[in-house]
């Protein structure tokens, strides 16, 4: 982007030096190696434990690698009293970030973005008409956001749900997938969202064959965006029995 | 004489627990709105079975799920509940829902006991005051989820009414008749709608 001729009105228009992103070459290159040793088709081990918090109805910890979530249900409980009367129940989420989450200290800015998706995901498997006239809130904490944190918000969420006892069609996982020049990689870490051109999430209920939530943003091609799906959804399938196998252990040690 | 029997092992939500052919689906599980007609878990818990009662047209068993954590009840209608007096005014008294039958809720739930739903009997004679005084500990039947405000309460049973109260000296007070409770400290009379504990 050359600048502007002496003629042209005074307009803005960044520095050419600034314009690319400087990506480190290794990331076009097609062998290299992910930061962590991964494979591109390879998600983090989880780690999932539920009960974690004590005066909550339920709640879980789930840790992705360097992605630490902690969520917190309260409810059935009252919903306000300026709410108006609904004879479902209402699903009220909020995700929110610890200072210290991120390596710059200050909150990451998506807040309301990621409390309303969060909500899209599990409105769809929860059954709302078991609980009327009550809300359940569902409390999101990142600790520390190593990649990848709405996903991980996500499962974490859907297996605190199942700890408090809340009435669900079915758990649900979540995985994304980012786009880095031609390469596929599957669960990224923050560096390579950072230099990613797009990224893929999907939410899936794992036993019912279900989706609740696909959000793509960046460019994609057709043929991509069908392999990244099936990655996704293979990949749900399998962190949907991690995620079972940590349910049935918890309740059946306590 | 139905017995449940109750499996080892745990069942999550989503889960398969049969064909919508075999089990008729009880609390805790669901059945499948496509095609496959399959029945599946909605709690975290263990599965029981219930066979059917044998003169029923359906012979399928019921299956359900019991969950594992008790979590807090929610008043639904035709429950009894055990609620604290707040309020009385004129043509209602609101009271805070504390027991769903015999397991205490986590966090309190509103209700009203409106003035026609105080006795069974000449409803509009009702006097507030003479029924119920805040601080009242009643057992009252959820009639219906009211407004977004409240759940409406009825005490229009013999059963259901004040169960315990504080007279104004401070003592707990004994029930004599339907209508009235006594202090035992100073032998005063206080007004109540009494409920009938007991055989």
């Amino acid at each position: 982007m050359a600048a502007k001729g002496g003629g042209a009105p005074p307009t803005y228009s960044p520095s050419p030096s600034s314009f690319k992103k400087s990506r480190p070459s290794i990331f076009t290159d097609v062998d290299w190696v992910r930061p962590d040793g991964r494979d591109f088709h390879q998600c983090r081990p989880a780690f999932l434990r539920t009960g974690a918090v004590n005066a909550a109805s339920g709640s879980a910890y789930a840790e992705f690698g360097n992605t630490k979530v902690i969520v917190s249900i309260f409810g059935p409980r009252e919903s306000k009293k300026a709410m108006m009367y609904s004879d479902t129940g209402r699903l009220n989420c909020n995700v929110s970030y610890t200072t210290f989450a991120t390596p710059v200290r200050g909150q990451a800015s998506e807040n309301k973005e990621l409390s309303s998706q969060l909500h899209k995901s599990l409105e769809g498997a929860i059954i709302l008409d078991t609980f009327p006239k009550t809300t359940v809130d569902v409390f999101a904490l990142v600790l520390e956001s190593g990649g990848c944190d709405l996903p991980v918000v996500i499962s974490c969420a859907s297996l605190a749900l199942a700890d408090a006892g809340i009435m669900m069609y079915d758990l649900v996982a979540a995985v994304s997938v980012s786009c880095l020049g031609k390469n596929l990689v599957i669960d990224p870490v923050s560096e390579e969202e950072n230099y990613q051109d797009g990224s893929l999430m999907i939410t899936c209920l794992p036993s019912r064959n279900e989706v609740t939530q696909l959000t793509i943003t960046g460019e994609w091609s057709t043929p991509k965006i069908h392999e990244a799906m099936e990655l996704c959804l293979d990949a749900c399938s399998k962190l949907g029995k991690i995620m079972r196998s940590c349910l049935k252990e918890s309740t059946s040690t306590s | 004489m139905q017995e449940r029997s109750e499996e080892e092992e745990m069942v999550t939500p989503g889960e398969i627990l049969g064909k919508g052919t075999d089990l008729i689906p009880g609390k805790g599980a669901y059945l499948s709105r496509d095609n496959h007609n399959t029945v599946y878990a909605s709690l975290t818990g263990r599965r029981s079975l219930i066979p059917p009662p044998p003169d029923s047209p359906d012979q399928r068993p019921i299956v359900e799920v019991i969950g594992h954590k008790a979590h807090g009840p929610v008043p639904e209608p035709g429950c009894v509940v055990i609620a604290r007096v707040t309020k009385v005014m004129a043509r209602m008294a609101s009271a805070d829902i504390m027991c769903v039958g015999s397991k205490s809720v986590r966090e309190k739930f509103s209700g009203i006991i409106r003035q026609q739903d105080v006795r069974a009997t000449e409803i509009d004679k009702v006097d507030m005051h003479t029924s119920f005084r805040p601080g009242d500990i009643v057992k009252a039947s959820v009639i219906s989820l009211g407004d977004a405000r409240a759940y409406h309460l009825s005490t229009a049973q013999n059963e259901l009414g004040v169960v315990s109260a504080e007279s104004m000296a401070g003592g707990t007070m004994v029930p004599i008749s339907w209508t009235e409770m006594q202090c035992p400290l100073t032998g005063q009379i206080e007004q109540r709608k009494v409920a009938k504990v007991g055989a």
